[in-house]
């Protein structure tokens, strides 16, 4: 019998991981939740197991995924991104019951998970960090502390959730007043989004890049990094486009960001696959963030970059291999930009547009453009989940041709149905300064402009909406 | 002789005619497409014919005014600005003309003096020939017009409007000749307008004549219709007589109720010695051969009674009038009464009310009246307020006698001549606070207006609005073809269909399937452009919403207002609120203003009390019943 590996996720990621497990000739186990019973990471697995009615619930609940392993005889576990992949607990729980979970191990989550043990790690390994604090005591303790690192630093000051991630438990202080006042707030919230009350400080780097080094370690130690990713593109610090290699000129700068990268990640005792965050200033200082303990959602940029597939290498470093290239043996060619097409109206705020059937699924093709995706043409989007649908990732030897690519496919898209993110990135397709590499966590701000698009049909479709009335009536209403 | 051009002076224009070397014909597209396809002919054919019509040397092609403007936003979707624009350039020689109703101008009742003047001047700059109107035949209702054209140099064609009886002598027209004359000078183009086609050849003969007698240089521009089938026989009177220019239209759309064949009044003249000057035949053929096969996609809009209406000299209504009055029988469900209606009440209701002349907006009181005296039982017992209005002489006066008091009593009530006194007399309609419409404009559509969109808007606001709409959200249609714009039966399954947008570009629409989802929803698939495109339309209301089966009796309305539950009594649209929450009105005082087939009532209330609950709003479709406002007795 053929080794199980179950996919303990769902949506466009479960699929991206069949394929992978399949291509190593395993078997693909596929959970759901009943909203998601229509879903095609179903069908595409080799079987399924149904965790629950959920929503949302069910995919969280380490027992019951667990157990669903077991049953299915499934070897390993590949948690994907979001839901279980960063909570230790989970990884913990794999190892208790001899299930190999795919990804570092429960404590290195733990650690790294903790924003306050991973900046003393990266502080011992001379990281170059964000000032910030430790985690601030309870009551006014807490508060004094916050307004002294206020005053040496100086405002605007991050407040983040000490177990937030993912831009949650996040937010920004400009003065004193509002220090004291969000302090007791921002607890409130931690406690009751991520069971741990504790909160701490960090210095604001005004308009960052938000830059990524893609690193891969086995158990030996051998760690090697896949370069770096540009995901400054972000609405309410969720990102929206992702970039691979950063647009940074500096080669040297960036080639050192990925050895810190390395060093972080052997300094955290990493294992598998991570992503080490980092900011750069407008002086390009560039400071860690944090390393994410998974596959991230825009890996797909560094793998058509790198050639190298980051969730085969994940499978097999988890299965006891140990990395099959050294560092020189990563070669970059060319650009890719990823664009998440999310079931959202730009327009309304990124409103969602969950319950939404779609009625019209059309994707771009050809040389260069990689589709990752799970609706198909009468899918029901569910309402309970997330809104991305499918990730667009082009590929093209220089940077002009990257975007011209990602132009014919955007426009060659057509879903039609619910509202998506399309009309918008094409928008940001045809913008200067987009077009000439330049932006920062402050792009979609400085460019109000791109929300300004007809989302209204063009004049043909227009007259065609009046020709589908006449032929629904059997007359023309409107000349009657 | 040289053709006459647009961008002639009104002098040089009537020197030229006046020298000219035959008669002149201008070709009434606007008059066939009211008269016998209720005024429904699109710009697309209009286009089609517009290289052959700029070459055949017509004195002018009437491609605007009368009802067009209307049925152009409300039916046909088509901006009338730009209709004339796009004609414009493929039609850079010939005249534009239009017809004007005056102080009506191209609605129903009288506009206020600056509406009347912002809307000539925006018109006259595609328009080059205002033939105006008055159906009372009162000069100074068009002064304005006159003053507006004069001033934009375009040419004023007065007309005095022609009807038979004992009244309607030489003498009498050609005094009014002299009225106008006086008012717009000599260089102008008389036009006689016989909208239903009345009298003989005979007849016309003689008044054109008489005209001449007083007047040998003014030339004389005669319309008629060939609803008797006899307009050639009057065309040709008119021309012997010294008419200069004659009114005709492209004979493969020709019909029973507007103009003559152009060809055969060309042929006809020509055997009998005279020249239509500066006409090229061919191009009169060619454009009845370009246009032929689009005439059956008007098939619906043709009337639904065919042949020759003979009896027009007896009832009189005139050609877009015969069309629309047969349409409200069939929906009305009193077409077997039409004989009655036509023949018997008509003429007698025409010779109670003054034996004016039975045009617009005059032709419609006299059309309602005659219905409601037939289908309501009580003659004159359910008056118009536009019948109210012509009584008080809000149109002006009467031209020959005044009706029987009986009649004023009938609708203006038993104190009538108080009523008479206090009401009576042309209106003066105050200027209307065109900035504060136009930012009403403004609010109703969420951008500023242009010049052209608001005078849409002060001809019919609420028709206007829902043009603006729908070009909002259907683009520009008049780029559609009839075949595609007045289908029926829907398209058949993979039909193609190409047109030009109106910026120029191609495009191709198939058709694809339908299907409908359980909640009644149908999704119209369309491959636009080769890109799948669904077009959803929720399930239609259920017979009703249009059509809502009557549930109150009359007399349930009229006791429900007389408790202060006023309702509308008969199926129309609301046009004004005349009163405001919490004002005190006195019984008999006008609360609303409901409008239907063009025709104004107001709604009185019964009771003193004060205005509580208002319902509806302007705009508002009702049905017999449906709620408009609360007055609570004042206690």
């Amino acid at each position: 019998m053929k080794t199980k590996i179950l996919v303990a996720n769902r949506g466009e990621i479960a699929i991206r991981l069949i394929r992978a497990i399949q291509e190593l000739s395993y078997d693909a186990v596929a959970v759901y939740e009943t909203p998601d019973k229509d879903s095609r990471h179903i069908r595409i697995a080799d079987e399924a197991v149904w965790l629950g009615a959920g929503p949302r619930c069910d995919y969280l609940d380490i027992a019951k995924v667990i157990k669903a392993a077991k049953r299915s005889g499934a070897a390993a576990i590949h948690p994907g991104y979001g839901f279980l992949a960063e909570n230790p607990d989970f990884a913990k729980a794999c190892e208790d019951e001899g299930i190999i979970f795919i990804g570092p191990s429960s404590e290195v989550i733990t650690n790294l998970g903790n924003k306050v043990i991973a900046r003393r790690i990266m502080a011992e390994a001379g990281i170059p960090m964000v000032p910030g604090s430790d985690n601030l005591a309870a009551g006014d303790e807490g508060v004094e502390t916050a307004i002294a690192f206020a005053a040496k630093y100086e405002y605007p000051i991050m407040l983040k959730a000490t177990c937030g991630g993912g831009g949650r438990g996040i937010r920004l202080i400009e003065n004193d007043d509002q220090m004291r006042e969000e302090i007791p707030v921002a607890r409130a919230e931690a406690k009751s989004a991520f069971n741990d009350e504790r909160v701490y400080l960090e210095k604001v780097v005004i308009e960052p890049k938000h830059v990524e080094v893609q690193i891969m370690a086995d158990r030996d130690g051998n760690t090697v990094h896949l370069g770096t990713r540009d995901c400054s593109i972000q609405r309410r610090n969720q990102k929206l486009i992702e970039i691979a290699p950063s647009m940074i000129g500096d080669k040297e700068l960036l080639n050192t960001i990925c050895e810190t990268a390395v060093t972080a990640a052997k300094a955290s005792n990493y294992f598998n696959a991570g992503t080490v965050e980092f900011l750069i200033d407008k002086n390009f200082n560039y400071y860690f963030m944090e390393i994410n303990t998974r596959v991230q959602v825009e890996h797909t940029v560094t793998e058509m970059i790198t050639g190298i597939d980051i969730v085969r290498t994940q499978i097999k470093l988890a299965m006891g291999k140990n990395l099959s290239f050294a560092q020189e043996d990563v070669q970059m060619r060319g650009h890719a930009i990823e664009m998440r097409i999310n079931a959202e109206d730009p327009q309304a705020d990124f409103m969602p547009e969950g319950g939404k059937t779609v009625s019209v699924y059309r994707s771009p093709g050809g040389y260069g453009v990689r589709l990752d995706g799970f609706v198909y043409q009468g899918f029901t989007i569910p309402e309970v989940y997330d809104s991305l649908l499918v990730k667009m990732t082009v590929h093209g030897f220089s940077w002009n041709e990257t975007v011209d690519r990602l132009r014919r496919c955007l426009q060659n898209f057509v879903i039609t149905g619910p509202k998506t993110t399309i009309p918008f990135y094409l928008q940001i397709a045809k913008d200067a300064d987009f077009m000439s590499g330049d932006f920062d966590t402050s792009y979609l701000d400085k460019h109000p402009d791109l929300f300004n698009y007809d989302d209204q049909a063009n004049e043909a479709s227009k007259l065609a909406n009046l020709i589908a009335e006449i032929h629904h009536r059997g007359h023309n209403p409107y000349a009657a | 002789m040289e053709r006459i051009v647009q961008g002639t002076s009104p002098a040089d224009l009537v020197k030229q005619l006046q020298n000219s070397d035959g008669y002149h014909i201008t070709n009434t597209a606007r008059d066939l497409s009211q008269s016998d396809f209720k005024n429904r002919i699109l710009l697309h054919t209009e286009l089609m014919a517009a290289d052959s019509r700029e070459r055949a040397g017509y004195f002018s092609l009437e491609i605007t005014g009368g009802a067009s403007v209307h049925v152009d936003i409300l039916r046909k979707q088509v901006d009338p600005f730009l209709k004339l624009e796009i004609l414009r350039e493929k039609m850079p020689t010939t005249m534009f003309q239009t017809l004007c109703r005056g102080v009506n101008l191209f609605g129903y009742r009288p506009y206020p003096q600056n509406v009347i003047r912002f809307t000539v001047k925006e018109f006259a700059k595609y328009v080059d020939v205002w033939r105006t109107f008055d159906f009372m035949n009162y000069i100074p209702n068009m002064q304005a017009v006159f003053e507006e054209v004069g001033k934009a140099g375009k040419i004023n064609e007065p007309c005095i409007c022609f009807s038979t009886g004992p009244e309607h002598t030489d003498a009498y027209y050609v005094s009014k000749v002299k009225e106008i004359l006086e008012v717009t000078g000599e260089d102008i183009v008389l036009c006689i307008k016989n909208h239903g086609g009345l009298g003989t050849p005979k007849r016309i003969g003689e008044l054109v004549d008489s005209i001449r007698q007083k007047y040998p240089v003014l030339p004389i521009h005669y319309h008629g219709h060939n609803t008797d089938g006899n307009d050639v026989g009057r065309i040709v009177a008119a021309v012997q007589n010294g008419a200069t220019i004659v009114d005709a239209a492209d004979a493969s759309f020709t019909g029973f109720y507007g103009p003559p064949p152009i060809l055969t009044v060309i042929q006809t003249l020509k055997d009998l010695g005279h020249h239509a000057a500066t006409i090229d035949e061919a191009a009169v053929i060619e454009t009845s051969e370009v246009i032929r096969d689009e005439r059956q996609h008007y098939d619906q809009f043709e009337s639904q009674i065919k042949g020759f209406q003979p009896t027009v000299q007896i009832h009189k209504l005139p050609g877009g009038a015969m069309g629309s009055s047969l349409e409200q029988a069939v929906k009305g469900g009193f077409l077997d009464k039409m004989p009655d209606i036509l023949h018997k009440e008509l003429p007698k209701v025409q010779k109670e009310l003054g034996n004016y002349w039975s045009v617009t907006p005059g032709s419609q009181i006299l059309w309602t009246t005659a219905v409601s005296n037939v289908e309501g039982g009580e003659r004159y017992g359910n008056p118009s307020g536009d019948l109210r209005n012509l009584l008080l002489g809000k149109y002006g006066p009467f031209p020959f006698y005044e009706p029987d008091e009986w009649i004023f009593e009938k609708v203006l009530g038993s104190d009538w001549k108080k009523v008479l006194e206090e009401e009576g007399g042309v209106e003066d309609i105050g200027d209307m606070d065109i900035t504060k419409e136009k930012e009403i404009l403004t609010d109703r559509i969420g951008v500023e207006p242009t010049d052209q969109q608001l005078v849409l808007y002060l001809q019919h606001p609420n028709d206007a609005v829902e043009f603006f709409k729908f070009e909002d959200k259907f683009g520009k249609v008049h780029v559609l073809p009839p075949s595609i714009f007045l289908r029926e039966g829907g398209f058949d399954p993979e039909e193609t269909i190409s047109f030009v947008d109106h910026t120029g570009k191609e495009h191709m629409v198939e058709v694809g399937p339908s299907n409908v989802s359980e909640d009644g929803v149908t999704s119209v698939y369309l491959y636009v452009d080769h890109h799948q495109r669904i077009y959803n339309f929720e399930p239609d209301l259920p017979e009703g919403a249009t059509a809502r089966p009557v549930t109150m009796s009359k007399e349930e309305i009229l006791d429900l207002a007389k408790a202060g539950d006023v309702r509308a009594s008969f199926a129309g649209n609301v046009c004004e609120i005349s009163v405001e929450e919490g004002q005190e009105v006195a019984a008999g005082d006008k609360v609303a203003v409901m409008e239907a087939m063009k025709m104004q009532t107001p709604i009185n209330s019964e009771i003193a009390g004060i205005v509580t609950g208002i319902s509806a709003k302007v705009g508002d479709a009702l049905q017999p019943g449906d709620k408009l406002l609360k007055v609570d007795v004042d206690e």
